[in-house]
């Protein structure tokens, strides 16, 4: 069960890179942490471990849906309907790139000598690749929303990595993390609301004064 | 006070000073309230590095919270630069205001996030538990991008927004840096264990020896992104250039030692098991690298913020370096690196702040006779530039000189010429702009029409330049002690 979830987090996460429209692109990353919140739940019932039941339920509760509401609230305009297919790299070496940094993710994963005991092999390169693709959203893709939802995606794919190396870490770092990502989540909002503003637009190439 | 009450006091007064600038009415309450509550902060910071000293390592909160002599060091810095960046911060809105660049009702926000930024980076310097320290060294960036974006026009969002996306992206690299360095005890520790530094250290030994090379990689790269070495560093020069001046000196002088705070923290972990050979040539190539880059865009600067955001790439570059030497009298010349380099930054900081607020302009070229309209601050910029560059008989120079020949001593010439080549480069690209400004008297306003600074402007500054020139000829023998700690916790 918990490959399948993991694989269905990986789909999300090129979703992400692909996806034409912001309002598509927020309910894959909802998506995505629904299922995140699954696999920790189908771990916690694997293992006893109570904490990642609570852990499941908060990043239900949290990332599918208290943060893309917040994101839609904090940028109230029309962005959400709009086709945006604008990207840093050519889309068809985007593509090529994110194959590459999965594969990555895999080879890392095989090569990192880890002790398993919870979670199926393969979930660590799945994870890896998840934090890559992510990465490289945020990096590629010139709207900011965009940009944000790459983030996001990729810290999925940590708290994915985190349920195979470190599934004894206490409750509370967990929080700390949801709460640095409530409070990142807001900040950005905050400037691409700015940005909206500023340019009339959240197109990051928009912003290119600054040189040298 | 006991000293598990003055660690919570140091986190705590900061947390009070901004739920406090949430209520407060009026630009002076705040402004008062800015300066006396990071007095205050400093006089703990100075209690707890003393009891330090003494007792080796001070803890609160179950370990959660365990200041030793390394996070002493940087803590000092830290309460230092802000505390001064708070009293100028006094001087440099005063002036925003009268000219009507800075909305009084803006100073909530700023002063409400100025103590939640110093409050994030003495978490960070306090953190016993190192899930906690990633968290603190990550929301150091969340604090301040807002204030990047202070004067909310184009060039600061562009700033803010790269600075947010590039250090996060960052951040979570580091993160799965330190899973990996928590499944690295997983074998000796059990599935569960108290991820602090004091648990890991006292079995740092018998860690899996490949995880945790994988794990330290994973942190430098990325809190290198952080701690501003190349070529992650693409949004310092932004993010230090568009800042308020009081800002970019935390910015600059104390943020950046945090996350170069944590890459040593994962370096004293992890190093005993996985050899010291692999993460010094890491810390040596983004060294080597980070002195490179920053010296020749310093060369070819023409504004003075970015000029000195440069600098800092390049001194953190030499920090870096000098740890990768791993010879004691290199790396205790690091640490005081560290704090010469914090001081320094800081100084310049506030000295070309009072050239922007005369001037308004940031343009090396349209500041010029800064010796004949501005005295005092003309002093700063030439002693300072000075200090910075690494002339004695300031501190930078003791501390410089001491990773170069500790180099030497450890028969790393070629590190040691490298470094030694940089530096001197480096000097005279810093200096030249800076004496021109202030001696040239070609072209540039004859009077300027902004009104004048007050003492408060310049106080913080000939503070600073002073402490450089104690370090330049003395370093008191309890700092050398708490140096000489620190370099031991980071070991090998």
């Amino acid at each position: 069960v918990v490959t399948v979830l993991a694989a269905l987090i990986l789909i999300a996460s090129f979703w992400l890179l692909v996806a034409r429209r912001l309002g598509a692109a927020l309910n894959g990353y909802a998506a995505q942490s629904a299922v995140l919140g699954a696999v920790a739940i189908a771990v916690f019932a694997d293992s006893g471990l109570t904490h990642l039941l609570a852990l499941g339920v908060l990043t239900i509760g949290i990332k599918a849906l208290a943060i893309p509401i917040m994101i839609r609230r904090q940028v109230r305009a029309t962005v959400y309907e709009r086709r945006e297919t604008r990207y840093y790299v050519p889309f068809p070496t985007a593509l090529l790139i994110a194959a590459g940094l999965a594969l990555i993710g895999f080879v890392a994963a095989a090569r990192i000598p880890f002790r398993v005991d919870l979670v199926p092999e393969p979930v660590l390169g799945v994870a890896i690749a998840v934090v890559l693709l992510g990465l490289f959203t945020a990096m590629a893709r010139r709207d900011a929303i965009l940009q944000l939802a790459g983030l996001l995606a990729a810290e999925n794919g940590l708290l994915l990595a985190g349920l195979v190396l470190a599934p004894g870490l206490d409750l509370l770092i967990e929080f700390g993390l949801f709460l640095d990502v409530l409070i990142g989540v807001a900040v950005m909002g905050f400037l691409i609301a700015r940005m909206h503003e500023t340019v009339a637009s959240t197109d990051t190439s928009e912003l290119r004064r600054l040189r040298g | 006070m006991t000293d598990t009450g003055l660690l919570l006091a140091l986190l705590g007064v900061p947390s009070a000073a901004g739920a406090a600038s949430g209520i407060v009415r009026g630009a002076t309450a705040l402004r008062t309230l800015a300066a006396l509550s990071h007095l205050a902060t400093l006089g703990l910071a100075f209690a707890l590095a003393g009891r330090v000293l003494a007792a080796g390592r001070v803890e609160a909160l179950a370990g959660w919270l365990s200041l030793d002599p390394l996070g002493a060091v940087v803590m000092l810095v830290v309460a230092v630069v802000s505390a001064l960046a708070a009293i100028y911060s006094d001087a440099y809105l005063g002036h925003e205001l009268r000219e009507g660049a800075v909305a009084p009702r803006e100073l909530r926000k700023y002063f409400g996030l100025f103590h939640a930024f110093v409050f994030t980076m003495l978490l960070a310097t306090t953190s016993g538990n190192l899930a906690l320290l990633w968290t603190a060294v990550s929301a150091t960036t969340l604090a301040s991008a807002p204030l990047v974006d202070f004067y909310g026009s184009h060039e600061p969002l562009e700033a803010a927004w790269k600075y947010i996306v590039l250090t996060v992206a960052g951040s979570l690299i580091a993160l799965l840096g330190f899973l990996v360095l928590y499944q690295s005890g997983v074998g000796v520790l059990g599935r569960s264990y108290d991820f602090t530094f004091v648990a890991l250290a006292g079995s740092a030994t018998r860690l899996t020896a490949g995880t945790a090379a994988a794990a330290f990689m994973l942190v430098l790269v990325g809190f290198g992104a952080k701690a501003g070495l190349a070529p992650m560093h693409a949004w310092l020069p932004d993010a230090h250039s568009q800042a308020p001046s009081p800002i970019c000196a935390m910015l600059s002088g104390a943020e950046l030692n945090c996350a170069m705070l944590a890459i040593l923290r994962v370096y004293a972990l992890t190093a005993p098991a996985a050899g010291t050979a692999a993460p010094r040539a890491g810390l040596l190539a983004f060294g080597l690298l980070s002195m490179v880059v920053g010296v020749v865009f310093l060369i070819s600067q023409r504004d003075f913020k970015r000029l000195l955001a440069y600098s800092s790439i390049e001194q953190m570059g030499l920090i870096a370096t000098g740890v990768s030497v791993g010879a004691p009298l290199a790396l205790v010349g690091a640490l005081l690196q560290m704090i010469t380099h914090g001081l320094g930054k800081a100084l310049m900081f506030f000295a070309t702040g009072n050239l922007l607020l005369r001037f308004r302009t940031t343009s090396i070229d349209q500041v010029r006779g800064v010796v004949r309209l501005m005295p005092a601050t003309a002093v700063l910029l030439v002693v300072g530039g000075l200090a910075i560059a690494g002339a004695p008989p300031f501190g930078l120079f003791v501390s410089e000189f001491s990773i170069v020949s500790g180099a030497l001593r450890a028969g790393q010439w070629a590190v040691a010429a490298a470094a030694a080549g940089l530096l001197l480069l480096g000097f005279l690209a810093l200096l030249a702009p800076f004496n021109r400004m202030t001696f040239s008297t070609s072209r540039g306003p004859a009077e300027l029409t902004t009104p004048r600074l007050g003492r408060l402007a310049l106080i913080p500054g000939f503070l600073l330049l002073a402490a450089l020139l104690l370090l330049g000829v003395w370093v008191p023998a309890p700092l050398e002690q708490l140096l000489r700690a620190a370099a031991a916790v980071v070991g090998p």
